[in-house]
């Protein structure tokens, strides 16, 4: 991995509608469905970018930051939330009050953090889509979302099945700490993969490998 | 050793040539460093809206602030690490930088402000204190951690 592309000092939003548009892959790198899929992908993007919302956004100093404040500040309700009750759910915090109170009477403010979370989100994927859609952290981050939300669904439901035998234990059984521990690591690594999509190391154009060209989606450009 | 002399040797160290030359390990810094401000927020959050009555009503304030409290620390000291690390790489950038010393000026206010008066606070039965007292506590610890969390973010817009 090189050096950052961005400092945490350095605009990390203005981050280019640079011509990917115009970049030309590895044709062995992408094949059949997922090339098909890939310029789909793209060409949705391309649409979305040149909208003059999009651009609008991107180019408003002042907007897309406080888009990006506010979707980095809702951690602390939404992933501030789930961390309580993830660590009640291990044993280790908050032991002496029922985990079924935690969870339930957090659920809320954590839906309320989630909501504004993913409206944000979608906002910043609007104002940069081309360059998003070829980010193989941006993808990453998509997926481990998706198995986060399955972890969340099975483990709710194994949370209220089991929950008259075990809740007011200070430990909770082992299957619900594998589920709480598995939760914590995986919104670990999606912090880990919103914040790399900042960065260039991956980014299409570079001479890099062709699973790298495959997996970050790299298309040679309809627009040519 | 002035302050700015301290910036110049804390970028030009071994901790400032890392956070310089390795971008894999300062994107894992800034992860570390998110994670522990959700958590952070996770306990100052739990506690205060606890005091203002929004969430947990049916559970002992005392009880939720004493448990939220243990893992405030843990929070704040992972964040201190690793914010350490992280400036060591900007140092200078850091040092010419408004929201920077803005942070630092909310954070000490915020500790100062958990360490001497809310956790005393909070530590006596919260049925011995007045309601307005607990509520106005809450608030002014919300604000201010929101503050340190804001500038945070401001300083790589500016």
């Amino acid at each position: 991995m090189g050096t950052a592309q961005t400092s945490p000092y350095t605009p990390a939003t203005h981050i280019f509608r640079r011509d990917l548009n115009h970049y030309s892959a590895d044709e062995s790198s992408q094949r059949g469905f997922s090339r098909v899929l890939n310029e789909l992908l793209l060409t949705f993007a391309q649409w979305l970018g040149a909208q003059q919302w999009s651009v609008g956004l991107h180019e408003s100093f002042y907007m897309y930051n406080w888009i990006e404040t506010t979707h980095v500040l809702t951690l602390t309700v939404f992933l501030g939330m789930l961390f309580v009750i993830d660590l009640r759910m291990l044993g280790v915090a908050l032991t002496n009050v029922p985990a079924s109170k935690i969870a339930e009477r957090l659920d809320l403010p954590m839906m309320i953090g989630f909501t504004v979370m993913i409206v944000t989100g979608l906002l910043l994927f609007y104002a940069i889509p081309v360059r998003t859609t070829q980010s193989v952290w941006f993808r990453l981050k998509v997926i481990l979302l998706i198995a986060a939300g399955i972890n969340a669904w099975i483990f709710r439901n194994r949370m209220k099945k089991a929950k008259p035998t075990w809740d007011l234990d200070p430990t909770p059984p082992k299957n619900v700490r594998v589920g709480a521990g598995l939760s914590l690591s995986l919104w670990i690594v999606i912090i880990f993969a919103g914040r790399a999509i900042a960065y260039d190391w991956f980014d299409c154009g570079k001479d890099q490998s062709a699973f790298m060209n495959w997996a970050a989606g790299c298309v040679a450009a309809a627009a040519e | 050793m002035d302050v700015m002399s301290f910036f110049t040797w804390l970028e030009g160290s071994t901790l400032g040539h890392i956070a310089k030359s390795y971008g894999g390990v300062y994107a894992v810094a800034q992860t570390v460093h998110l994670a522990s401000m959700a958590l952070l927020g996770g306990t100052v959050l739990v506690t205060d809206l606890r005091l203002l009555n929004v969430a947990l009503r049916d559970v002992p304030s005392n009880a939720v602030a004493d448990g939220a409290h243990k893992w405030f620390k843990v929070a704040l000291a992972i964040i201190l690490l690793s914010g350490i690390f992280m400036v060591a790489g900007v140092a200078m950038k850091a040092y010419y930088n408004d929201f920077y010393w803005a942070k630092m000026a909310a954070l000490a206010a915020g500790i100062l402000f958990v360490f001497a008066v809310k956790r005393p606070l909070l530590k006596r039965d919260h049925s011995q204190i007045p309601g307005w007292l607990l509520k106005l506590v809450a608030v002014a610890s919300i604000t201010v951690w929101f503050t340190v969390a804001a500038c945070g973010r401001w300083i790589g817009f500016s």
